[in-house]
């Protein structure tokens, strides 16, 4: 095995699958390395909020303007898992319409189109907005699909020959003298220890990047700060919905496919507790009360689920709560602030500039390998990105409406690679996402699913109103049919799914939810017979 | 409107009563929103599968005489452990009245085999269902296990998975129609009671018989998903003798053919026996007075009401909306009646899906003759049955079917002594 590579990127989320792209594009042979799946840090746990840079106008004027470039740069290159919505920020009788003048002016300022329009526009435009509103601003915000996003990345990335390894953990840096010269690994599937070197090691471990960093000596002040969010059972909203006043607690209602996202909290929490994200029912209540605000209707949906991410924030002082700290990138070059050669961490940002910040450190890396290579991330589509859904839909003009519809959606240009001219492959498995067999044997096939979970990531199997009370048990079913051993992972898989999406959802087990989760008990603990003895506990940490 | 006795919610219990009370000549209504559990059924009913702390359970009655002891809020232990047998008894009894031919006894529990191939202990097993007597031994070492093309709700992998580590040989077959591409079209159609009405049809049961006699030709046993015989009831049987191997059915996921065809059998033997079923309706305000119920209002008979001697809420837990939960409450929302909670809401369950979670356990709050609550005082002429009583975990403890029925049969039998006297 040849394990020897120009850079080794250690981090699955956007950011690395970002590096992982612009290194491959430059001609530079990458390895990355995730201890889990892609996309399951801080990029799959935030709001899917295509940033105009409007919320941080104010407060962060640096970290606005590289919003807004990023955002028209997106619209551009990852089409696919971007929904032009547009978004408000409303003003309401107990905030001070003062507020919206400096606003309008920092957003100017910035370069964000900020147009004021009357309340009643702003009705007429969002229907579910707080109609109390007194005042509102219409900004170019909008949504966007993490995993989509993150997962194009990846496909572009390996086209043009990087290597992925999902659940390889980084657990210790190879040091000779005062360089990085690779990384040892333990492979979650094999269970055995590898070795890769390279002459570049890249930290883009978000939150973990702190212990990464830690492995080499070196102390990345950090400050993980929670946030929690709740899904809504529909979209209750078109446009994002902000709250014109200082960034606070739940005052963005973003709406994303088929569902809507009220976020998020913020509270530091310790180190230890990073891989064990809950959300306590203060959270619930407390986004549930100012999600009302934004939209009154909030009170009557029924919510889905809830989760928290952590925001690898760099502290520059000991704000508690982690709002004043800058969302700005940081790039960190070892060798001239620790004296440690090959080695770099990119820190900092936020999903909005993980482009951005792949091409710092990709800049950073070709300075060191002396490559002189332009980055091109921000002209060439992502692959989904490279044609027009109209173009796309002409080509799939065979298939039902339904198929069609969802998949364009969830692959962009990509759908055409998915079978389904016959009735078997476009069954639905999963009604509530019209996830059908063809989509689901594509992702399998194409998009490095190992488990029930990965799966969820591409194709929001089980995302929808049901929250996969049959469609796990359908998916498993596929996944399950090569070979015995497929047969009992495949069983163990569905008692793992079971167990992750219930974590989402007791936070908020009441109503509905609860209605949901006695029927998915009967039919899987009753019915199926499906126990505890089925699940396998992945371990994270590597021993 | 005037009956002996109303009874809210139409699923396993509510019927179960009916049709007792009905046998005894009385007027009976029953009011049903239209969704039960029993549409989930698994083609068994479990009586006792495990102690509430986990000890496996062979003797249901054994075990229901344990829970006198170590749940003494359980509904089994406040009928009593005698009561619960001699109910058993009457309950399989009447199924098999009902035309739901099943075999078991409360004295031994035999084992279903579930869609994804596991076992689990159970009472009563309707005819034609593979059931083994313990977990281990199967009743063939070599079979054949069919399923219908592009249907995803019947997992034939896992089945052989689990078989397989019980020592039998599984070989796989598939089979199609012309009739099923019909269903094929509408990519979500392809769901076991459509499929079961494909093969209704006698030239369709004539091809699957060719397709499992080819398949299965050096196979012990078949193993068929429960797909067959949705309106014609002598579908299996026809397949059977066309088939001339064991053929084994075993449930697949919602929705249920034996539960579908169980809740029309009781429907119509309720009807039968003079019963009125009221389908589709849910009931708007009951009158109350001096702690006895005179009537009820419903959506559909609007100024209508239902008068009665005797009201039962059989209503069910939480998915048939019989019991609603509140972020910080359980409410009963019919008579709201009391219910026994546990206020804060972080101990309504723990963060593991399989763990035993307190609100299983939620319910309507009873007497120990299963009389309902309010505010403390108990209501003279109103009694719940079924899911929505507190006091079990249904699924953990394999008991749902039979707390139905048995407390239905127990209440049906307090209501006659109470007219009687």
């Amino acid at each position: 095995m040849n394990n020897t590579y120009d850079v080794i990127i250690i981090g699955g989320g956007a950011t690395g699958a970002g590096i992982a792209r612009d290194c491959s594009l430059r001609g530079i042979k990458a390895l990355l390395l995730e201890r889990s799946d892609i996309s399951t840090g801080a990029t799959g746990r935030n709001h899917g909020l295509l940033h105009s840079g409007a919320r941080y106008a104010v407060t962060d004027h640096e970290s606005a303007q590289e919003c807004i470039r990023e955002n028209m740069i997106l619209r551009r290159i990852a089409a696919h898992c971007v929904e032009e919505t547009d978004g408000l920020f409303i003003t309401l009788p107990e905030d001070s319409l003062e507020y919206q003048s400096v606003f309008v002016e920092a957003c100017r300022k910035a370069g964000i189109r900020a147009d004021v329009i009357d309340p009643e526009e702003a009705i007429r435009l969002e229907p579910s907005v707080n109609r109390t509103l007194i005042g509102a601003v219409r900004v170019p915000d909008g949504a966007i699909d993490p995993f989509r996003l993150t997962s194009s990345n990846i496909l572009d990335a390996k086209t043009h020959g990087a290597e992925i390894h999902t659940y390889t953990e980084v657990t210790e840096l190879l040091r000779e003298q005062n360089r990085i010269i690779g990384v040892k690994a333990y492979n979650h599937h094999t269970k055995e220890e590898e070795r890769y070197y390279a002459q570049v090691v890249i930290n883009a471990g978000g939150i973990w990047g702190h212990g990464i960093a830690a492995k080499a000596g070196i102390t990345v002040n950090m400050l993980p700060a929670k946030g929690a969010l709740l899904i809504f059972g529909h979209r209750v909203n078109h446009m994002v919905l902000n709250r014109c006043r200082k960034p606070a607690d739940a005052d963005i209602l973003v709406p994303g496919d088929t569902i809507s996202l009220i976020g998020t909290t913020s509270s530091k929490v310790p180190f230890d507790q990073v891989d064990n994200m809950v959300v306590t029912p203060d959270e619930v209540d407390l986004l549930l009360r100012e999600g009302e605000k934004l939209s009154p209707q909030l009170a009557q949906t029924r919510i889905l689920r809830a989760y928290a991410g952590v925001r690898p924030l760099v502290a520059s002082d000991d704000d508690p709560s982690g709002r004043t700290v800058s969302r700005g990138i940081v790039l960190l070059d070892h060798a001239t602030r620790d004296g440690i050669e090959g080695f770099i961490t990119i820190t900092g940002g936020k999903l909005m500039t993980y482009r951005l910040m792949a091409e710092w450190a990709t800049d950073l890396v070709c300075k060191k390998l002396s490559i002189d290579k332009k980055c091109q991330t921000a002209e060439i589509p992502l692959p989904g990105s490279a044609e027009s859904r109209e173009e796309v839909d002409k080509k799939l003009h065979g298939k039902p409406v339904v198929q069609r519809r969802s998949t364009i959606a969830r692959h962009g240009a990509l759908a055409v690679e998915i079978e389904g001219n016959d009735s078997y492959k476009n069954s639905l498995v999963c009604e509530c996402e019209e996830v059908s067999i063809g989509e689901i044997e594509y992702a399998m096939e194409h998009l490095a699913v190992n488990n029930l979970v990965d799966l969820r990531r591409r194709t929001r199997v089980g995302m929808g109103t049901c929250q996969g009370e049959l469609c796990a048990c359908r998916a498993a079913g596929l996944m399950g049919r090569k070979d015995p051993v497929c047969a009992r992972k495949a069983k163990a898989d569905l008692a793992n799914f079971l167990n992750e999406r219930w974590k989402g959802m007791a936070p908020i087990a009441w109503g509905d939810t609860l209605r949901e989760s006695e029927y998915t008990t009967w039919i899987y603990e009753g019915v199926c017979g499906l126990s505890d003895q089925e699940v396998i506990t992945e371990k994270t940490a590597a021993k | 409107m005037k009956f002996d006795t109303v009874i809210i919610g139409g699923g396993l219990a509510g019927l179960s009563c009916g049709i007792r009370l009905a046998e005894a000549g009385r007027r009976c209504a029953i009011v049903s929103q239209g969704q039960s559990a029993i549409h989930f059924s698994s083609g068994s009913f479990d009586l006792l599968g495990q102690l509430p702390d986990g000890t496996p359970v062979e003797d249901p009655a054994e075990g229901i005489a344990a829970l006198e002891k170590c749940a003494p809020e359980h509904p089994y232990a406040r009928i009593g452990a005698q009561a619960c047998e001699r109910y058993a008894e009457a309950a399989r009894k009447l199924l098999c009245e009902a035309g739901i031919p099943v075999s078991g006894s409360p004295r031994r529990n035999h084992y279903r085999i579930t869609p994804l191939g596991m076992a689990k202990p159970t009472w009563l097993t309707i005819d034609g269902y593979l059931t083994t007597p313990s977990p281990e031994v199967l009743p063939f070492r070599s079979v054949c296990i069919v399923n219908v093309e592009g249907f995803l709700d019947f997992y034939p992998e896992f089945i052989a998975e689990a078989f397989r580590r019980h020592g039998v040989s599984c070989r796989f077959a598939s089979v199609n129609s012309p009739d099923l591409e019909n269903i094929r079209r509408n990519p979500s159609e392809m769901r076991s009671a459509n499929i079961a009405r494909v093969f209704d049809h006698e030239q369709n049961l004539d091809r699957l018989a060719a397709r499992i006699r080819e398949a299965a030709r050096e196979c012990e046993a078949v193993i068929l998903p429960a797909i067959i015989g949705i309106n014609r009831s002598d579908a299996f049987e026809v397949l059977k003798a066309k088939v001339d191997l064991p053929l084994y059915l075993l449930p697949t996921l919602p929705p249920s053919i034996p539960g579908i065809k169980a809740q029309q059998a009781l429907q119509h033997r309720f009807r039968a026996l003079g019963g009125e079923y009221f389908l589709g309706d849910s009931v708007l305000s009951a009158e109350v007075e001096k702690n006895r119920v005179k009537s009820i209002r419903t959506v559909n008979h609007g100024d209508i009401p239902f008068e009665a001697e005797a009201f039962v809420l059989a209503s069910g837990s939480f998915f048939s909306r019989g019991l609603i939960a509140t972020p910080d409450r359980i409410v009963e929302p019919v008579f709201g009646a009391d219910t026994d909670f546990v206020p804060n809401r972080t101990e309504w369950y723990t963060e593991h899906f399989f763990d035993r979670h307190n609100y299983e356990a939620f319910g309507i709050r009873t007497d120990r003759s299963l009389k309902l609550l309010k505010e403390g005082s108990v209501m003279e002429n109103l009694y719940g049955i079924g899911a929505g009583l507190s006091g079990f975990h249904p699924v953990q403890e394999g008991c749902g079917a039979g707390v139905s029925l048995i407390s239905a049969l127990f209440v049906a039998d307090r209501i006659l002594n109470s007219l009687k006297s």
